[in-house]
């Protein structure tokens, strides 16, 4: 993915100007409260119209069909939210099928193998038959993150995914994380330090509007403390703020 | 509550109904032709039962997809205002003594001009409610409602004393019918919904997750509620300009059959359609065994189930 000169309107206001970075493998994204960074990920899923360019394989994303799309790019919200339900874990992993299924046809068996498939390479088959509303923040996360994967797109937005999590589903969530690095570009969009020092990715941080990357030592202490205007520490190779 | 009880009691007040009213039916002779029986039976009775069941049925769905659309159970074409606005558009056709246009109802084209008008100007105030104020949403449609009420009484005090008539009985909703022409107008505007509510059942699931979940995966999603709301808004424009308005079918079905069913909206479309259809024939069967001398309006005995139903709503959403 290559962005050039990306502007981003929010409500007729200028949400991000003049962004420009390329994604060569992985990605994360960095920013305080309200700097634009689920902005700059909801342009990058074609949800928001932009000024500038956002080119993805050879095409450009705003001229690409909402299905040709979807079956590029993967979107995993922090929180699940649906009016619906009533929705089985397993009939909502299967919406991930839908840019890949005939208009008008049911879903086929192959699109339902292939929600197994996703469940037991995640190890949540014993969801599959649970409605969402009975879900914790844990599973939810990774019901979300199955969703995409049955989508099979290329590129996975991970937008502050570890937020609503516990150490312990934080903890899992990043062992399936490791897995996925391997075979799915991915962006990260995060508050999570020591996450994101740990991924140790190219680091895209906004800030008034702008972007600037840093392709690697973003994370020092000075450097960090700087970019976030706090002090952070570094103790025995853990990176932390600095409470005062 | 389960399925089996739901269906078993819709289906014996269904099967009441034929015989529910003023005039008994004679048995014996209901099956010569010509008689009295017989004829009371195939003009009277029989449009009548089709066309509670039609008006139930589309009353239903279109109450499942506004819900569906705006994600919250109290949105319906009939909290929202589409049916005053129907309402108030036949009014006016009815005042102006209009009959045909282009070989169309009058009263129908203006019933369906309301309650289009109405749904785009919904569309264009909502765009000046942030997203967390959706609720908002239902309180433009009770100001429009109460804008349309206002309205309709301004014809009232135009009107003289026969128009006034006419438009009051109309504002009560009936079901009372001869022959079948209103049933097959009804039918086929209900068919269209129907299908396309069928045909679009996967991109409408993905709705009732969420707008950003549906372009995610590709749905156009603009343009699908337009083609949603536009068809939607056909369908009642010419159902209430034929039945006058009759109220929460659209509200308590949805609700009722998601409870009964606890599945996802795909699998809802035909179920709401049925249930609905059963339940306000159901309804019409009572306020027939009910009445003495004068029937009482559909519109009315709806109203004064789902009034309450509306409060427990509300109650219950505050509640969880």
């Amino acid at each position: 993915m290559i962005v050039k000169n990306l502007n981003v309107s929010y409500d007729d206001t200028t949400v991000l100007e003049n962004i420009n970075f390329t994604i060569k493998e992985h990605l994360c994204i960095l920013g305080s409260n309200g700097s634009g960074k689920s902005t700059l990920a909801k342009a990058l899923c074609g949800l928001l119209p932009y000024e500038g360019s956002i080119q993805l394989e050879v095409y450009e994303l705003s001229e690409l069909p909402p299905i040709e799309r979807a079956k590029r790019v993967a979107y995993i919200p922090s929180k699940m939210e649906s009016f619906e339900q009533f929705t089985t874990v397993e009939e909502f992993v299967l919406l991930g099928r839908y840019p890949h299924k005939a208009s008008f046809k049911n879903y086929s068996i192959e699109d339902k193998n292939i929600v197994r498939e996703v469940l037991s390479e995640l190890s949540i088959n014993e969801l599959a038959p649970l409605r969402l509303h009975s879900l914790s923040s844990g599973q939810q996360q990774l019901v979300l993150i199955a969703q995409a994967l049955a989508q099979k797109s290329t590129l996975l937005i991970f937008d502050e995914p570890t937020s609503n999590l516990d150490p312990k589903n934080t903890a899992l969530f990043v062992k399936e994380l490791q897995k996925l690095r391997e075979s799915f570009t991915t962006i990260l969009i995060t508050h999570d330090i020591q996450l994101a020092a740990y991924l140790n990715d190219p680091v895209l941080f906004i800030q008034d509007k702008n972007a600037k990357l840093y392709e690697e030592d973003f994370f020092k202490t000075d450097r960090l403390s700087q970019a976030y205007g706090i002090n952070f520490k570094n103790e025995n190779g853990l990176l932390g703020i600095h409470y005062e | 509550m389960n399925k089996l009880y739901l269906w078993l009691v819709l289906l014996i007040l269904a099967l009441l109904s034929p015989f529910a009213g003023t005039a008994t039916l004679d048995f014996g002779t209901i099956f010569e032709a010509n008689s009295l029986s017989q004829r009371i039976f195939l003009e009277l009775r029989l449009p009548r039962i089709l066309l509670a069941f039609v008006v139930g049925g589309t009353l239903g769905l279109a109450g499942l997809l506004f819900q569906t659309l705006f994600r919250n159970s109290l949105m319906t074409p009939f909290t929202l205002g589409v049916s005053g606005g129907a309402v108030l558009g036949a009014g006016i056709a009815i005042k102006l003594g209009l009959t045909l246009i282009f070989g169309i109802s009058a009263v129908s084209l203006f019933g369906f001009l309301g309650a289009f008008s109405t749904v785009l100007l919904l569309i264009v105030l909502s765009r000046y409610l942030k997203k967390a104020e959706q609720e908002s949403l239902l309180l433009l449609g009770i100001a429009l409602s109460f804008f349309y009420t206002s309205a309709l009484m301004v014809i009232f005090y135009l009107s003289s004393f026969t128009e006034t008539a006419t438009i009051m009985r109309f504002t009560m909703g009936s079901l009372s019918v001869v022959g079948y022409e209103s049933v097959l107008t009804i039918s086929l505007f209900s068919a269209l919904l129907l299908a396309l509510l069928y045909f679009k059942r996967f991109e409408l699931q993905l709705l009732s997750i969420s707008d950003e979940q549906a372009s995610l995966k590709g749905v156009n999603t603009k343009q699908l509620t337009y083609l949603f709301l536009g068809v939607s808004s056909l369908a009642i424009g010419v159902l209430v300009s034929l039945t006058g308005p009759i109220g929460f079918i659209g509200l308590i079905i949805p609700h009722m059959v998601r409870k009964v069913y606890q599945r996802p909206v795909s699998s809802l479309i035909f179920p709401v359609f049925f249930v609905g259809g059963f339940f306000l024939l159901a309804c019409d069967t009572l306020t027939r065994v009910i009445s003495i001398g004068s029937e009482i309006p559909i519109g009315v005995v709806t109203a004064l189930i789902g009034g309450p139903f509306f409060i427990y709503l509300i109650i219950s959403k505050q509640s969880s």
